[in-house]
């Protein structure tokens, strides 16, 4: 064996480190280390005379840095401050390589608690929602506050200040406020904001019979093509389901309520990818009766429905809280009151749910300020909350597997999985918990 | 107090601001300035990397953003003006090669500023909506250098020169075109098409424009077009050499306009030397260089062949008219034949055998062929004079392809029933004058059979005029045509009696002295209001006969009446009642099949739009099942003589044998003929026995004795 060539030796705040270009060209080109290289990643630079290349920055966060690059796992020792480490990293460009090894894929039965966040914000939350790239909003009365995967919050946004309805991200750069509408001055609707400087770029309108009308903008939704849905209400009874292009901010199209059905004061939309339909659920106890539907817009059509009305309610009073399509199982899941999950499907029009009986242990201690639960879907994994716990059912037969649980907070209002981290929404305290997986293990 | 002026006490803000020192700003960026200008003074090497980018890190981190972007644009601005001077100073030649060499530095400086200000196109371009460094370098060059009025006009004529002078055979620099190209390309492809491709195609259309009025002066049309192919191959070249990829249609479009569109009368037209010129003198080279280039114009193929198809029926006109080729019938078609052969060759090899030039070639030969009313004639004659020259010396292969060739010009005739005529005389000459050979050559007896054959025809043509005159009354009836063969002389099929009915026999009768022959046509006048004259067989024309009686049929009186085997009768009323456009019989109950309970009627509403219709006769595609199943019996009939005789064979040599052994015995000496079935081999055993040439043993019932 000869004398290895590739060696580089790096004197960073007065503390040698030596390493090889193989290892700093897991950096990637876009890097402090990238543009120490030319194109074959030899050094563009060989250090003349002095043999080492000197660089101003904290050799401890280096040293965890440098690790990273070897071995692709970050750890953060107890003396080395989290935010101190981002900074570094942010000065190599590494922090997409930080981000990436801090926690690792999504499984809802390896969750553990990461970090709980408390606001200032007065009442109670409206809705959290996870962004792409493991970053959060959260809606508290008109105010909607932004935190980056850090965990660092940004310029709170709002739009005119009014009531948000419904938040999501567009993208890692963009995230969408529904609001009411303000009685005679056409604020609230729908608007877009930058989620790090918190800037309005686009106010979306809507437009009946060629007149730009105010609306009060609800659930949000958003397409594999671009697309962004919305329930809209009209104070003139233009009630239904708008649709805009994401691209140019216009509106494409509006699927207008029809007489006995509701559409407009939907509580959650969502995008089926494979059948191109959206769902629509109005529950209760927005509306006195439970509808559901799936809407075509090629056709302009409801292809499938569901609602409770006549149905006679027993004791247990199963009326349906939430909703969430299953594609690959052809039915919706919906859940009660009590956190028991029920199904419908998608096959038959106007079938009745068939309710799984599981125990009630529940019921007997009730928080005192219950809160309604909520249905998520992931990667095949089915997420319930209930009061100040999350259950997660996997398999055909959606076999509780885990709970999520933090005594702290008071019950979850709503709950947001994405970015590969799952957040909760408390009640009370203005808190949110994240909970990620933790990176695979070394074996 | 003179000094009224009140004490006026400012009270400023207690500030406690952390202020970074404004002179840090200015001297970092100093800094970074100077780096800019080392790297675009190629003394980068003494630069330390780390500082310069720890120095933009800073700045954008203590919010000088801004100033670094705007200082930035400033300093390469300034930097692009210098080196925009030094390129215009650059004298002849060296101009293009300057501009290169500085593009590449400012490339690679560009690089290397971006490595620098990574933080900043990180973090502070996404914020603000500004361009990576990357786009204004680009941007920059594109307004101080390409579009500063010195060097934009310079660089144009530069390089238009630079494309002339390859044009007029000088070599120039490929690769540095190619590179300069490509600058204007990676700037944009708005800069490439605006500043260079536009003004390219205009300065290439003059070019051409002067260049195809000189040639269509000096040159022939034939050379003409090879420096028309020529140019039109060096721009495409030079195109994949230093040019877009996109600009290829473009050029040569312009190239084709100019050469090409602009000059195609002239050049069609052009005497000695013009597409008639070619055409007389098959310059298949010259044709098909003028097909491809003409081609790619509009309505230069159409040009072609009307030039082609006008030619061709005056030189045809004059060809058909020859007073001197009418004199030879065999030279006149001969001619014909050769002028088809000479545009198909030239429509195969030069116009790759374009389908809308074959039908100009075949419309104008139909045009002059027929201007001579003696072509039918004429052509026959030619076969004629083929065929009989044809046996010598001229292989059958030959003889056929010069059948063919005719052929193809037959079907340009219009009056193709002259020629019918015409060939007919001359077939009959022929055959005679062939017979009369064969008599000398082998004798009276050889030919007498041909002889008579001919006699036949010859004498039933007599027999029924001299039959029809002699019965004038038989006119309004059903005519007879009878034909009447000699034996012997003619192959014949086995002939199977009818009845026939009243009125034929009849007539047959009348025609007593003659033999019935098995094929036999008869015209019967049918139908009610319009008159249609049926064609058919002799089966079906009984059955027609006796509707001429009775109004309704059913199957039992038909074949009664006529006596016509069961199946061919089926076959018969099938044809005339189940096949759609000839059921001049009505059957009850309507079915594709006859049945022996079907009755018929005579179809009054029956109707053809031909005044002569022809019954076919329904062919029997399969046997039926009686008949498959009386093919089988009688194989069946013919096995037992076989069986038995295997059986005695066996019983003979062996004297005593069981019933098993006899069974597995026959089957396998008859198995070469047929697979025998045991049960019969069981009866056939039986019919021995009682026939006495076998019997059971006494003892053991399975056993069989052989009795002598």
């Amino acid at each position: 064996m000869g004398v290895q060539k590739d060696v580089v030796k790096f004197n960073v705040g007065g503390r040698i480190f030596q390493t090889t270009a193989t290892t700093l060209a897991n950096a990637g080109r876009d890097s402090f280390f990238g543009a120490l290289f030319d194109d074959n990643w030899d050094l563009q630079q060989p250090p003349n005379n002095r043999q080492e290349f000197f660089i101003d920055r904290n050799p401890d966060c280096f040293a965890v840095l440098l690790d990273l690059l070897r071995t692709g796992d970050l750890y953060i020792p107890s003396n080395v401050p989290e935010r101190l480490l981002y900074r570094e990293a942010m000065f190599y460009g590494l922090i997409d390589h930080v981000r990436s090894a801090k926690w690792g894929p999504f499984d809802g039965n390896r969750l553990k608690l990461s970090r709980s966040v408390t606001g200032r914000a007065p009442g109670d939350g409206t809705a959290i929602r996870a962004g792409p790239v493991g970053g959060c909003c959260v809606a508290h009365g008109s105010m909607v506050h932004v935190f980056d995967w850090m965990l660092e919050e940004h310029p709170p946004i709002n739009l005119d200040y009014q009531r948000v309805n419904d938040i999501g991200w567009v993208n890692s750069e963009h995230v969408l406020i529904s609001a009411c509408e303000r009685l005679g001055k056409g604020d609230g609707g729908m608007g877009l904001f930058s989620s790090s400087t918190g800037d309005l770029r686009h106010k979306f309108n809507v437009v009946h019979d060629n007149q730009i009308k105010s609306y009060t903008a609800g659930a949000l939704s958003f397409s594999a093509d671009y697309k962004i849905f919305a329930s809209c209400k009209g104070r003139s009874n233009e009630y239904g389901i708008g649709v805009w292009d994401q691209v140019t901010g216009k509106q494409m199209d509006f699927f207008y309520e029809s007489p006995g059905w509701s559409l407009g004061d939907a509580d959650k939309l969502q995008w089926l990818n494979e059948s191109n339909c959206l769902l629509v659920a109005t529950l209760f106890p927005r509306k006195d009766n439970c509808y559901i539907s799936l809407l075509d817009f090629r056709e302009k059509r409801m292809v499938w429905s569901w609602s409770d009305i006549g149905a006679p309610f027993t004791v247990d009073e199963k009326r349906v809280r939430d909703a969430i399509a299953m594609e690959e199982c052809n039915s919706v899941c919906v859940v009660n009151e009590y956190d028991d999950l029920g199904f419908i499907d998608l096959r038959i029009n106007g079938g009745s749910v068939r309710w799984s009986s599981r125990s009630r242990l529940l019921k007997g201690k009730m928080p005192d300020e219950p809160c309604y639960p909520k249905l998520a879907l992931h990667n095949g994994q089915l997420f319930s909350s209930m009061n100040d716990s999350i259950s997660v059912f996997c398999g055909p037969d959606w076999v509780l597997t885990s709970r999520l649980r933090r005594c702290y907070g008071g019950s979850i209002c709503d709950f947001s999985i994405g970015g590969d981290r799952l957040f909760a929404l408390h009640s009370e305290e203005n808190v949110f918990d994240v909970w990620e997986t933790p990176p695979p293990p070394v074996i | 107090m003179s000094n009224q002026k009140k004490r006026i006490f400012q009270i400023e803000a207690f500030q406690n601001r952390v202020v970074v020192d404004p002179k840090y700003a200015e001297k970092t960026w100093k800094i970074l300035v100077h780096a800019i200008h080392e790297i675009y003074n190629h003394n980068a090497s003494g630069l330390s990397f780390e500082e310069l980018y720890r120095n933009a890190y800073n700045m954008v981190l203590h919010k000088f953003g801004e100033k670094l972007y705007s200082g930035l644009v400033t300093t390469m601005t300034a930097h692009l003006k210098e080196i925009s001077k030094s390129i215009e100073a650059a004298q002849g030649n060296l101009f293009l090669e300057e501009l290169n060499r500085k593009w590449n530095d400012h490339n690679k400086a560009l690089q290397m500023i971006r490595d620098i200000l990574m933080y900043m196109d990180r973090t502070y371009i996404p914020d603000t909506h500004k361009t990576p460094v990357h786009e204004p370098g680009l941007n920059l060059w594109r307004d101080n250098i390409i579009h500063s009025g010195k060097i934009q006009s310079r660089l144009l004529s530069t390089l238009l020169e630079l494309v002339h002078r390859e044009r007029t055979g000088e070599v120039i620099d490929r690769g540095l075109m190619r590179n300069i190209v490509k600058m204007l390309m990676d700037l944009g492809s708005s800069i490439y098409q605006e500043d260079f491709e536009k003004p390219f195609l205009e300065v290439s259309a003059e070019f051409y424009r002067g260049e195809s009025q000189k040639f269509i002066e000096c040159y022939d049309c034939g050379d003409y077009l090879k420096k028309a192919e020529i140019r039109l191959n060096e721009e495409i070249e030079r195109v994949t050499h230093y040019l877009d990829a996109k600009s290829e249609g473009k050029i040569t479009n312009v190239v084709e306009k100019e050469m090409i569109a602009n000059h195609m009368m002239r050049l069609v037209h052009m005497e000695n030397s013009g597409l008639v010129n070619m055409l007389l003198n098959d310059k298949h080279g010259d044709l098909g260089r003028m097909y491809n280039l003409f081609r790619r114009v509009p309505n230069g193929l159409a040009m072609i062949r009307d030039v082609m198809t006008s030619h061709l029926r005056e030189t045809g006109k004059q060809l058909v008219t020859d007073a001197e080729s009418l004199k030879d019938p065999v030279e006149y078609v001969q001619r014909l034949l050769d002028e088809k052969e000479k545009y198909d060759g030239i429509i195969s090899l030069a116009f790759s055998n374009d389908k809308t030039f074959q039908n100009a070639l075949n419309s104008s030969f139909e045009y002059f062929i027929n201007l001579n009313s003696r072509s039918p004639e004429f052509i026959s004659l030619f076969v004629d004079d083929k065929l009989r020259k044809g046996l010598k010396g001229v292989s059958e292969g030959d003889v056929e392809i010069i059948l063919d060739k005719v052929m193809m010009i037959f079907r340009y005739l219009q009056e193709k029933d002259v020629f019918e005529k015409y060939y007919k005389q001359h077939l009959a000459k022929r055959l005679l004058s062939l017979i009369v050979k064969l008599k000398t050559a082998c004798g009276y007896q050889y030919t007498s059979k041909l002889e008579g054959m001919f006699t036949d025809m010859k004498t039933s043509q007599d027999t029924m005029q001299g039959f029809c005159s002699s019965h004038p009354e038989l006119t309004d009836g059903p005519t007879l045509v009878v034909q009447v063969l000699t034996t012997g002389s003619w192959p014949t099929q086995p002939s199977i009696t009818c009845h026939l009915s009243f009125e034929m026999s009849a007539l047959c009768e009348k025609f007593r002295s003659y033999y019935l022959g098995t094929h036999t046509d008869i015209k019967a006048i049918f139908g009610k209001g319009q008159k249609h004259e049926l064609n058919v067989s002799t089966y079906q024309m009984c059955v027609l006969m006796l509707f001429n009686n009775a109004d309704r049929l059913c199957y039992k009186e038909i074949e009664q009446g006529t006596a016509i085997p069961a199946s061919d009768l089926k076959r018969c009323l099938q044809s005339m009642a189940c096949v759609k456009g000839k059921n001049v019989l009505r059957k009850e109950p309507m079915s594709k099949d006859i049945g022996e309970d079907d009755s018929f009627f005579v179809n009054e509403k029956f109707a053809s739009k031909f005044y002569k219709v022809k019954v076919g006769t329904v062919v029997a595609q399969k046997e039926s099942e009686p008949e498959k199943q009386e093919t089988r019996q009688r194989v069946e009939e013919d096995r037992k003589p076989q069986i038995e005789a295997a059986i005695v064979r066996i019983m003979k040599s062996r004297k005593v044998l069981d019933h098993n052994n006899i069974i597995a015995e026959v089957t396998k000496q008859l198995q070469s003929r047929f697979l025998a079935n045991p049960t019969e081999i069981k009866k056939r055993i039986e019919s021995l026995i009682e026939r006495e040439f076998l019997e059971r043993d006494n003892s053991d019932r399975k056993m069989y004795r052989y009795l002598a």
